[in-house]
């Protein structure tokens, strides 16, 4: 099993109702497929909102595999300025 | 050269710089908190940033702008935590031998700043509820 942090922020953060999660996971687990579990843990109040992921504070441009210790965020549209 | 900088209190801005004799345009672009959200009268703002990925997102798009425009300095604050209505929340000094290319650039790094730099809004409503600024609440 791995384990990654989940960062939260904004509508994430309001709607799972905290900053960060730790979460063990099947090895093999995708960052997709981790997407896919953060968004039913909100139970359709995301389903509205466009999620960009960033993994070890790095914008992922595609689907990939998590390693155990990564930091997984789950960024919704920014609002900067 | 560029500066960036994530300040937690009020912005103090960059000063105007006399001494450049080879820029002849000096822009300053102040970026306020307005008393109204989608229509929502708000007492204050407050910025959440994504700790280290805003300033290094922030850096990188500074430096890409001042590759992609021929202007000398980028200068930046950005501002987190509660701002009040009325207060800057971002600060940006562009210094460009000619004024064109100093507006060209302001006006594309704030249009990316608002595209990719991860902080957001929480709104603050007259009944003292925090709702994440977008948020259809």
């Amino acid at each position: 099993m791995i384990q990654v942090k989940v960062k939260c922020f904004s509508q994430v953060k309001y709607v799972l109702g905290k900053d960060e999660m730790s979460l063990t996971l099947e090895p093999g687990t995708t960052s997709a497929e981790l997407e896919e579990l953060v968004r039913n843990q909100a139970q359709g109040k995301l389903d509205e909102v466009t999620l960009r992921i960033a993994v070890n504070q790095k914008y992922i441009p595609k689907e990939i595999e998590l390693k155990n210790g990564d930091e997984v965020a789950f960024i919704p549209p920014v609002q900067g300025g | 050269m560029i500066k960036i900088e994530i300040v937690k209190g009020p912005i103090t801005p960059f000063p105007s710089d006399d001494s450049r004799t080879q820029d002849g345009a000096e822009l300053v672009f102040n970026g306020r908190v307005r008393a109204t959200e989608h229509g929502e009268n708000i007492t204050v703002l407050e910025y959440e940033q994504y700790e280290g990925m805003a300033e290094t997102e922030l850096r990188n798009l500074a430096e890409n702008t001042v590759k992609r425009f021929p202007v000398h300095d980028l200068f930046c604050k950005h501002r987190v935590g509660k701002v009040k209505v009325g207060e800057t929340s971002l600060h940006v000094v562009i210094w460009s031998k000619h004024r064109q290319e100093g507006i060209d650039a302001m006006s594309w790094f704030i249009v990316e700043l608002k595209k990719r730099i991860p902080i957001w809004k929480w709104a603050t409503l007259k009944d003292g509820s925090r709702i994440p600024s977008e948020c259809a609440h």
